[in-house]
């Protein structure tokens, strides 16, 4: 039935809410994830990010944020090239937080 | 029995560690690597957050500390440690007997070309803060005279807080120090666009805030969070950098005519030098490591050793000079013991 | 000659043949998988191969030289050489002069095949005719040879400096079992032969041993025992052989005329990977090449483990192994089987899985063709588009240095990826996932291709390898900015000012290991200053541990590598260090007392405008 108008959900993210499961599995795989201080310099040099969006910070934020589409939409576009690897100021080995993303998440969940 | 007290550099820690012990009727030696005494601040032009001329200030410093006895142009050769003193050789062949020390070495500014990515070195138009501020005292640079200014980015923390650059710590004043910086281009340069690119904002001391929202308000200086990460070079030959706006989450390119690193401060050479010959121990930060790091900052694990200054870690200028008193305290007070 | 028993036969060579029946069809059968493994048409080829005169005598040679007489080992150190070829050709000779002697000696005998190793049990003979004289000195000799490899091999367990090795193998519990009984087979051969030598006949050793036993054992019932000992060695060694890393000699003779066919490894664990892992000798010359070997910590994921893991299937080490390497290759450089550890790596790590996959097809490339095909225009010869790669844009004095040689040799080029492109996906191929690099290549094949350049020039050897091994770029050629360089030069196009700087050249390993290109950058580097040559160099140059190749070694782990390959270089006392890698440039950058320069870098800069642009 159309109303002609739809309850559209909060934009608010509602951390009580929000399942970190697999965040925690991903964090014992991943110590480091924690140690990303939102800086941009991996967006800013990643080759993939101007065609997608993609930005492993931004990445790491949906994933604590339970908003893992988002996330996923942006990693398909990752080359795994390690510029963002070379670049990330607290040594974050970010090549092998996205393989492990790739690993412990799945899209049809 | 006259003791020895033996300054080792003549920055403004020394300087006014130097002019503190003269008024408290001690005769300290000042031993001062370069030519002229000042330190890094001789060769500043203003300082925040008054915009206080740094020539007045070294001057002031350089006059009380006059009566000291100051060997110029000297390093010291080696140090032995005698039973309960140390016998310093020093570079012109003067030997020094004491049992006291303050060590004001300070830092050394972060090599710049060491962050490749940023082309320092490689690009004409990309300079660091210390250039810039030699160039505000009135030095000639090339590289910022002969460009029209239409666009000018600072980038904040570059070999602070990143591991890749061997410093992890947060150098303290580049933040301000950019600030200020780029208040002084829009003066110079009303009609350029002026850029911060910074991680996080530090404005902790006494003013900073301030000084902070003038930049904003009153010089219309575009504060962008984001580490820039590329910096490359058009057709026209202008730089041009790339960074992420974390805050709109979209990547940023901007053309620069002048693009100014915000080097920071790491331990200077001099420093692990003289630590090296005590020996003094270096702390995890690779500074110079204090007896403690809350309530003895100025005192070293030897006794009668003391430190001032940038040599345990990034300064402002009034922190150093701060320091510099606590530590003629702290010497005055060692010596009454001794008695 | 008179053979003392008629029946040609004792109890006590039942260890023996039942040894040598288990491990007979246990290769067989071995044999007959790893070639069904193999995908239909490597089969094809291989079979081929096999009947391809030259294929089938470079295997004879090969053979022969790598399996008996060790000529690898020999080129690294004489006395591990003399070791290996001691035990493994003095073995064959034996065999070999046995199974003459059942020939010549005993005919009707020769269908028993334990004959010729008891052969001095079974006969009476005096080595007083010539014919006995000549190859019963022989067989002693031989005998003598194994001996002192077997000798050899006890001091190396215990001082393996002495081999020019500083670690080896810490041996697991079979192979220590293999080991004790094949240390333990001469030594009883040469006893029981001494007890039977006044009968059968001997030469210098084992006569003579003989006279010395007499002295105090004059009963013949004596011998039996040490027959029997000789006889279960030899049992022993056969029966734990397939799990022992004994099973390398084999399963080289498969690996050889396989390698020779030009298979490569298509699965992780089958076909030709299983035959390198099983070609596995656990030498351990792959632990002290291997650059992470510097700490500890690592020496245990050294390819031999790899392949000690892969044949336990302990999948959680093997993954722990093979995503830590760097890739450097040069235990494959190095490995005198013929193993490739940083590929059988790559199999490895293809066969995870990943529940997210790339999808690039939302990539546009017009643009980027657009971009690409902006050429300069200059009307000089070759069109030459030139792909800096990722790691060059965080080093811009590279890519800067070539636009400057690119405009001083008045060359008509594009920066194809001046404002960004897509990645070589040498990365993603490392990683092992191979569709992903695929849709990469086909991206990067579609613009490089819509550009209408003559030749793809590279700054990054990562780019380069994989450019060069899996991009069909019919009609353009690929080119490495130090052959590119070096060209220029040689046609006089650049000229470079020499000076006396001492330059050491360190070789990145995707060009120098990965591509053979080692005399180019040298000739660059000559052309202007001196070339101080590292301590460890060409294929044997130390990674600089910035190698995108491990997948899970962190930024601080990589520290002591880097600051092991300094050292290295700095061997020649020289005033800069030379590479010509972006990575390598950046990574010792961080950590190196000298300047580190790119050679393109080093050639602007001594380069002045020539007359051409």
């Amino acid at each position: 039935m159309d109303f002609g108008f739809r309850i559209s959900p909060s934009s608010a993210i509602n951390l009580d809410n929000v399942d970190l499961t697999l965040f925690e599995r991903l964090h014992e795989m991943e110590p480091d994830v924690y140690k990303c201080m939102a800086c941009g310099s991996c967006s800013a040099t990643c080759p993939a990010s101007v065609y997608s969006g993609m930005s492993i910070r931004k990445v790491i934020l949906c994933l604590q944020r339970g908003r893992e589409k988002e996330a996923f939409r942006m990693m398909k576009n990752c080359m795994l090239c390690g510029k963002c690897t070379m670049v990330c100021p607290r040594g974050i080995n970010t090549r092998h937080l996205i393989l492990s993303i790739s690993k412990l998440y799945s899209e049809t969940k | 029995m006259k003791e020895n007290i033996v300054i080792i550099g003549g920055g403004i820690a020394g300087l006014e560690a130097a002019g503190q012990l003269l008024k408290l009727g001690y005769s300290p030696i000042i031993i001062e690597r370069t030519e002229r005494l000042g330190g890094h601040v001789a060769s500043w032009h203003r300082l925040f957050p008054d915009m206080s001329p740094a020539k007045e200030l070294v001057d002031g410093l350089v006059a009380a500390a006059s009566g000291a006895n100051i060997f110029l142009n000297t390093e010291i050769s080696f140090v032995n440690r005698l039973k309960d003193s140390y016998n310093i050789m020093l570079s012109n062949g003067i030997s020094i007997i004491t049992r006291i020390m303050l060590v004001t070495t300070g830092f050394s500014v972060f090599d710049a070309s060491k962050k490749e990515e940023y082309g320092y070195g490689v690009y004409d138009q990309v300079i660091t803060n210390r250039d810039l501020e030699h160039w505000f005292n009135g030095n000639a640079d090339p590289r910022i005279d002969n460009s029209a200014m239409n666009a000018v980015g600072f980038v904040h923390c570059v070999g602070s807080r990143d591991e890749k650059a061997r410093n992890s710590q947060c150098s303290k004043v580049c933040c301000i120090t950019a600030v200020k910086q780029a208040i002084e281009i829009r003066q110079k340069f009303p009609e350029a666009s002026v850029y911060c690119f910074y991680m996080d904002l530090r404005m902790f001391g006494k003013k900073y805030e301030d000084f902070y929202i003038n930049a904003q308000r009153d010089y219309g200086i575009r504060f962008i969070r984001g580490r820039v990460s590329e910096v490359s070079e058009n057709i026209e030959g202008k730089v041009v950098i790339k960074a992420e706006d974390t805050l709109s989450g979209k990547p940023v390119k901007v053309t620069l005519d002048l693009l100014v690193l915000m080097a920071g401060m790491v331990c200077s050479q001099a420093s692990s030098r003289v630590a090296g010959m005590i020996p003094l121990p270096t702390d995890s930060d690779g500074f110079l490591k204090s007896k403690d790091n809350v309530y003895g900052v100025v005192e070293s694990p030897k006794e009668g050793i003391f430190y001032a200054g940038a040599c345990t870690g990034p300064k402002t200028v009034p922190e150093a000079l701060a320091e510099a008193r606590a530590a003629a305290l702290d010497v005055h007070l060692f010596i009454n013991g001794l008695k | 000659m008179r053979e003392r028993f008629l029946t040609g036969y004792n109890d006590f060579v039942l260890p023996f043949v039942l040894g040598m029946a288990f491990i007979i069809s246990y290769c067989v059968v071995g044999m007959v998988r790893i070639i069904l493994q193999l995908p239909a048409e490597d089969r094809k080829r291989f079979f081929i191969s096999l009947v391809t005169p030259a294929t089938l005598w470079k295997n004879i040679k090969d053979i022969f030289l790598k399996c008996l007489i060790h000529v690898d080992i020999w080129k690294r150190n004489k006395l591990l050489g003399y070791m290996h070829s001691s035990i493994a050709f003095g073995w064959f000779m034996l065999i070999v002069i046995g199974h003459i002697e059942v020939f010549l000696y005993t005919p009707h005998r020769a269908k028993l095949f334990y004959y010729p190793i008891f052969f001095r049990y079974f006969v009476a003979e005096t080595e007083s005719t010539m014919k006995g004289a000549l190859i019963f000195f022989l067989m002693d000799l031989f005998l003598l040879i194994v001996l002192s490899g077997i000798a050899l091999a006890i001091i190396k367990r215990v001082r393996s400096v002495m081999f020019g090795m500083r670690r080896t193998t810490n041996p697991s519990f079979f192979d220590l079992v293999g080991q004790y009984s094949l240390w333990a087979i001469f030594p009883l051969r040469l006893l029981a032969e001494s007890f039977t030598a006044d009968i059968s006949g001997g030469s210098f050793l084992t006569k003579s041993l003989n006279h010395v036993f007499t002295s105090f054992l004059s009963n013949h019932a004596n011998m039996l025992p040490a027959w029997w000992a000789y006889s279960c060695a030899l049992g022993v060694f056969f029966f734990v052989l397939p799990f022992t890393r004994y099973m390398h000699i084999p399963t080289e003779i498969l690996l050889i005329p396989l390698r020779n066919a030009g298979i490569k490894i298509r699965n992780a664990r089958k076909g030709l990977a299983k035959a390198q892992v099983y070609s596995c000798p656990s030498c351990g010359l792959c632990i002290d090449a291997c650059p992470m070997g510097v700490m500890k910590a690592n020496i245990r994921d050294t390819t031999v483990y790899l392949n000690r893991q892969i044949r336990r299937q302990n999948e959680a080490r093997i993954e722990e192994i093979s995503d830590k390497c760097l890739l450097c290759g040069k235990c494959t450089a190095i490995c005198p089987v013929g193993i490739e550890g940083d590929k059988l790596r790559i199999a490895q790590r293809s066969i995870r899985k990943y529940n997210l996959s790339p999808d690039y097809s939302g990539i546009p490339v017009s643009g980027l063709a657009a971009a690409a095909g902006d050429f300069s225009g200059t009307g000089h010869g070759e069109r030459i588009l030139y792909f800096a790669g990722c790691m060059t844009a965080l080093t811009p004095a590279i890519s800067r240095s070539m636009e400057s040689i690119l405009k001083k040799a008045g060359a008509d080029y594009s920066f194809m990826d001046r404002d960004g492109g897509i990645c070589c996906s040498r990365p993603m191929f490392m990683a092992g996932r191979f569709d992903a690099a695929k849709q990469l290549i086909e991206k990067n094949t579609e613009i490089i291709r819509a550009s209408g350049a003559d030749v793809l020039l590279l700054s990054c050897p990562i780019c380069y390898k994989i450019f060069k091994e899996k991009y069909r770029l019919d009609g353009i050629r690929i080119v490495h900015h130090t052959e590119y360089i070096d060209s220029l030069i040689r046609q006089g196009v650049l000229t470079v000012e020499k000076d006396g700087t001492r330059y050491a050249y360190h070789d990145p390993c995707e060009l120098g290991r990965g591509c053979g290109v080692y005399d180019e950058p040298r000739r660059v580097v000559e052309a202007a200053g001196v070339l101080a040559e590292a301590a460890k160099n060409r294929k044997e140059s130390i990674c600089c541990g910035g190698s995108l190749g491990s997948l899970t070694l962190g930024f601080d782990k990589r520290r002591a590598m880097t600051e092991n390959a300094v050292t290295n270089l700095m061997a020649g006392s020289p005033d800069r260090i030379a590479t010509a890698c972006p990575l390598c440039r950046s990574t010792f950058g961080r950590y190196s007392g000298v300047p580190v320069e790119d050679i393109a870098e080093i050639i602007d800069r001594k380069t002045t405008k020539t007359d051409r642009s």
